[in-house]
């Protein structure tokens, strides 16, 4: 391996590759640093890969080059009780046209297939490299010590892409010691085999359609959600949590995983599948307030490692905001090599590129929802109010029915009540 | 369909390393009032017995995920970081 680039990226995931490109692009030197045998081999996902703007920059045609599994055409919002499911589906012809508003993916084929372009461009990919420790010239950031072989790779701008713990972010001194895990969610998810057939038949998909559907309640009382997303000849199933509160439930996340995979609505949908693969990865919730500082002296931040992630509930974020940022970290580096100067100034363009972005405007924008979604009623009390109503609308059992009116105010009363309701509505309509 | 967190080797691949990448000091478990790590771990990586008041922890099923790295209320990690390059969890479709 050379011991000396223009620029060294941490870490082969969305943010990193789309960096490592673009800095290619330009001609520049760059190391790509990945810690798995192959970029995507440590990396989940329990989401859909929105349209990525900064990637269409490069493949104009982004969806007949990159490897995707299946364009998402319906979405859906679930609030399940242990034996009901009330659903809100929106289903568009206009997502069935491309450009494609999003997709499902396998990150070990699709970080690999971004990283290999990368690679086409010049970037030089180095596979089963460790980060270990950054090397400093008192506060600047000069380079990376490498796991493996105690080796030392010297650049004059390191970017971090190295994922939400980033440990070189937090050895630059740009992120907190600790992580707070209120701001920290866990994924766990399944990868359930089934026939494309099969999928297509129970979800109502045809050719490369895909669904996704968000799910609330299926957390018993744990702060969270559950996805479910259609692959092309697999399902994608699992919870993600706030840590704070599932470390206080005692429930553990393979039981919980379980119980919703079990619920009658949910197994009906996953029938005759089989197992192929158990997951888990961290999620940065925190929004706005949790991101680091983005950038120091020789040092630019991107993607999870800089906490650009975006949980609304109805919208999950992170890919497409990791590839935006990895862009722009890119683009800093190149200006900064201009310059030639890589103090925090100069790098600082990368923080002003990102709030003149939908990024950090987005991040803003939703800057209340994390503190929304710490609300417990969220989980249990909601699902179970609507699941309820939907009961007794539906069913005729020869007692008489109240009006609407009256059937809402008895079951908000009975299971919210009605000042914690308009506390919520209100909170809700801040947020968001 | 369950997960059986216990056979996560049938249906997750890992390269072990012997070196462990997790390093825990038992001990300050012991005084911990909460070990948010034994529940929240998704590969169930840690068990405490009360019997013996005894902390176990066993890396070999580790998902890398840093769960117990951001619950864990009392530093009770001597070392944590990701596996050497090449080591550790590895997905391959997910």
């Amino acid at each position: 391996m050379k011991r000396s680039f223009d620029a060294i990226v941490i870490g082969a995931g969305p943010a990193g590759s789309s960096a490592a490109l673009t800095l290619a692009k330009a001609g520049l030197d760059v190391a790509l640093l990945e810690r798995g045998s192959y970029p995507g081999e440590k990396n989940m996902f329990g989401g859909v890969l929105h349209r990525l703007t900064a990637l269409e920059e490069h493949f104009p045609e982004f969806w007949n080059q990159a490897p995707l599994e299946r364009h998402i055409v319906k979405k859906s919002l679930t609030f399940l009780t242990e034996e009901s499911s009330f659903n809100v589906n929106f289903d568009t012809q206009a997502s069935d046209r491309t450009p494609y508003n999003g997709y499902t993916v396998y990150r070990p084929r699709f970080d690999r297939w971004l990283a290999d372009e990368a690679v086409k461009a010049g970037a030089k990919l180095y596979c089963g490299c460790t980060v270990e420790d950054l090397l400093k010239d008192g506060a600047r950031i000069t380079g990376v010590k490498v796991m493996r072989d105690g080796g030392e790779i010297k650049a004059p701008v390191v970017i971090a892409a190295d994922g939400v713990l980033s440990f070189t972010a937090k050895k630059a001194g740009l992120r907190r010691p600790a992580f707070d895990p209120a701001q920290m969610a866990v994924g766990v998810k399944a990868l359930i085999d089934l026939p494309k057939e099969v999928i297509d038949d129970r979800f109502g998909l045809v050719r490369d359609q895909g669904a996704s559907n968000e799910l609330v309640g299926c957390t018993q009382g744990v702060r969270g959600g559950g996805f479910l997303y259609t692959n092309y000849d697999s399902l994608s199933i699992g919870l993600v949590m706030h840590l704070g509160s599932l470390s206080e439930s005692g429930k553990t996340p393979y039981d919980l995983l379980n119980a919703f995979m079990e619920q009658p609505q949910m197994a009906k949908l996953l029938k005759g599948g089989k197992l192929l693969e158990y997951s888990a990865h961290l999620v940065p919730e925190g929004g706005y307030d949790m991101i680091p500082e983005t950038h120091g002296d020789g040092i630019l931040v991107a993607g999870d490692a800089a906490a650009l992630c975006i949980v609304t509930g109805l919208n999950l974020e992170g890919i497409n905001l990791a590839t935006h940022s990895g862009m722009l970290a890119g683009k800093a580096a190149i200006e900064a090599h201009q310059r030639k100067d890589f103090s925090k100034q100069s790098l600082s363009c990368y923080r002003r590129m990102l709030e003149n972005s939908y990024v950090m405007q987005d991040l803003k924008l939703y800057r209340r929802t994390p503190h929304m979604l710490h609300n417990d009623r969220i989980y249990t009390q909601y699902p179970e109010l609507l699941c309820g109503i939907m009961d007794e609308i539906y069913r005729i059992d020869g007692t008489p029915k109240d009006t609407m009116t009256k059937l809402l105010m008895r079951a908000v009363k009975e299971k919210i009540g009605l000042k914690n309701m308009l506390a919520d509505v209100y909170s809700g309509w801040r947020a968001l | 369909m369950k997960i059986n967190v216990d056979e996560i080797f049938d249906v997750t691949s890992f390269n072990i390393d012997r070196e462990p990448h997790i390093v825990l000091d038992t001990q300050v478990c012991v005084g911990c009032d909460q070990r948010g790590c034994t529940n929240s771990c998704p590969a169930r990586c840690y068990t405490w017995s009360e019997e013996d008041q005894k902390m176990t922890f066993v890396y070999d099923g580790c998902l890398e995920c840093g769960t117990c790295y951001v619950v864990c209320r009392q530093n009770a990690f001597t070392r944590w970081s990701y596996p050497r390059g090449g080591f550790g969890v590895s997905f391959r479709m997910t």
